[in-house]
């Protein structure tokens, strides 16, 4: 194709003759979409650890050593027949036993462990979070004592109430953030090229003298704005590649650390990243593109 | 045939100027005609109407016997492609050699690069500029850069040719070479409009002269001279 030559000497022409602006542009585009990113991967993780941690949000219910086999068995079908049930475990003594020592392998706790001083139990798995403390309730009477059979109950109601506010909150702002820096990519896109569109301005008038269509004026500025957008793009998935990787990954071993979580979706896992950089490339040359189109509109009246 | 028709034709500024009144005029094609008149007489007025830079306020254009006052936006590429056009000022890009600047008209249509190759050397070559195919616009003179923009009117060989004061800053010999590449030009069937104040150049080609005073055609004649 002609054209396609035309275009793609013309385009190189121009980011060749505006370059610094160019450069400015492609990295406002590569730091921006590198913090979208990063969020991106944040707020993708926290719904991970959300997951995880609702996976983990679960009720133990101690029994007592003397309850009858009626009693547990009631108390049992009693708990299936709950619709906040997921699953209910039945962990008797043995059993925890078993785990405990599991756990604790190598320790010296467990040569001083005679007989079996741990409780069975029924491990309750909810499948909405938030109804913990209702369930909770049931197992205790009018008088705020446990039902017969029950020694305890207990859930980490520490860990998993602050930790729901705390990751709306993060969207949220993350959210916001995102919003403000692509606005901020986009504006200098477009000031790049209104400043490249008034730098060939002559350039434009001439063409259209000699019978440009306007389609022809606009295609080398589209071309520019759409190549600064993706050249930053893939600057930004190269530094998301080696520094966020490697932020996050610290990032999430403290929060492993302080939330004592069991297990995590681990940043970078699976396609997560796969996506993300997916996503900061199609935004990169959108974001080039509209910006192109924006200042077209306004500065090549035909 | 008639080439370029206007039916009374008047043109009011937005500022309320009145630039040209109630204008009729017929040029057949082949023509070589001067529109010649002070600065302000409307010629400039003329020539942008003509290429639908501004639109009539009244009347009607007809171009090749087709009406262009109703002209969609999206046909005036179409119609430019069939005016060449020459300014006072050359219009040429400074970034671009004169190959490209000529090219780029060529470019423009969607012509295939072997043609361009074929055609800007040609039309170079009737201008007298071959040997500087690859110089730009800067290393050349003010009548060299002339002849480029001429070349650029004409690489594709449009019907019609209007030239804006095309010697208004050239010294006298550098224009009356001008004037041959223009005559040479209309001899090939090129209709000519040149827009001058320059006395000499009209009356030694004695051509066919319009002169436009304060918007309005105040002579028309045949083989004529500037006038008083």
């Amino acid at each position: 194709m002609v054209r396609t030559r035309y275009f793609f000497s013309e385009t190189f022409t121009s980011l060749k003759r505006n370059f610094f602006m160019g450069f400015t542009a492609i990295t406002t585009v590569a730091i921006t979409l590198f913090i979208v990113g990063f969020f991106a991967i944040i707020v993708y993780d926290i719904q991970g650890i959300m997951s995880s941690v609702k996976s983990q949000v679960e009720l133990r219910v101690y029994l007592k050593d003397e309850i009858s086999e009626e009693l547990k068995e009631y108390i049992e079908q009693e708990i299936i027949s709950w619709e906040e049930t997921e699953s209910v475990e039945y962990v008797s003594k043995d059993l925890a036993l078993e785990r405990f020592k599991k756990q604790m392998e190598g320790s010296d706790i467990l040569k001083e462990i005679e007989g079996n001083p741990l409780p069975a139990s029924f491990d309750i798995t909810l499948n909405n979070p938030e109804k913990i403390d209702q369930v909770e309730l049931r197992f205790y009477d009018k008088d705020g004592n446990f039902i017969e059979g029950v020694d305890d109950v207990i859930y980490e109601r520490k860990v998993v109430k602050p930790l729901f506010s705390i990751t709306a909150i993060i969207g949220t702002i993350a959210f916001l953030i995102i919003i403000a820096l692509l606005l901020a990519a986009i504006v200098l896109i477009f000031n790049t090229i209104r400043l490249s569109i008034y730098a060939r301005r002559k350039e434009i008038e001439v063409m259209k003298l000699v019978g440009a269509t306007n389609w022809f004026v606009r295609i080398p500025f589209l071309f520019e704005g759409f190549f600064e957008g993706f050249a930053g793009s893939i600057i930004s998935i190269i530094l998301l590649y080696f520094i966020g990787n490697f932020l996050l990954i610290k990032g999430e071993r403290a929060i492993v650390d302080i939330m004592r979580i069991k297990e995590l979706a681990i940043v970078g896992s699976g396609n997560v990243m796969l996506y993300v950089y997916v996503g900061v490339l199609v935004l990169g040359g959108l974001i080039g593109i509209l910006s192109s189109v924006i200042a077209l509109r306004r500065y090549v009246k035909v | 045939m008639n080439m370029i028709e206007f039916k009374n034709i008047s043109k009011i500024y937005e500022d309320n100027t009145v630039a040209l009144k109630n204008i009729n005029l017929v040029i057949r094609k082949g023509e070589f005609l001067f529109l010649v008149g002070p600065s302000g007489s409307g010629k400039s007025t003329f020539i942008k109407l003509l290429i639908k830079e501004i639109d009539e306020s009244n009347g009607n254009i007809y171009i090749a016997g087709r009406n262009v006052c109703n002209l969609k936006s999206s046909r005036i590429p179409q119609l430019r492609r069939n005016i060449g056009c020459v300014f006072q000022d050359y219009k040429l890009l400074p970034n671009k050699t004169v190959f490209e600047n000529v090219a780029l008209t060529l470019e423009v249509i969607g012509k295939p690069a072997y043609e361009i190759k074929i055609r800007v050397p040609q039309v170079l070559k009737l201008v007298g500029l071959y040997s500087k195919l690859n110089s730009y616009p800067y290393q050349l003179s003010a009548g060299e850069q002339q002849r480029v923009s001429i070349a650029r009117a004409f690489v594709n060989r449009p019907p019609i040719l209007l030239a804006d004061e095309p010697t208004g800053n050239l010294d006298p010999g550098t224009a009356e070479g001008i004037m041959k590449i223009l005559s040479r030009i209309n001899l090939i069937g090129t209709t000519v409009l040149m827009a001058t104040h320059d006395r000499n150049i009209v009356n030694s080609m004695r051509r066919r002269v319009v002169e436009l005073e304060e918007g309005e055609i105040i002579r028309d004649q045949k083989r004529g001279v500037y006038g008083d």
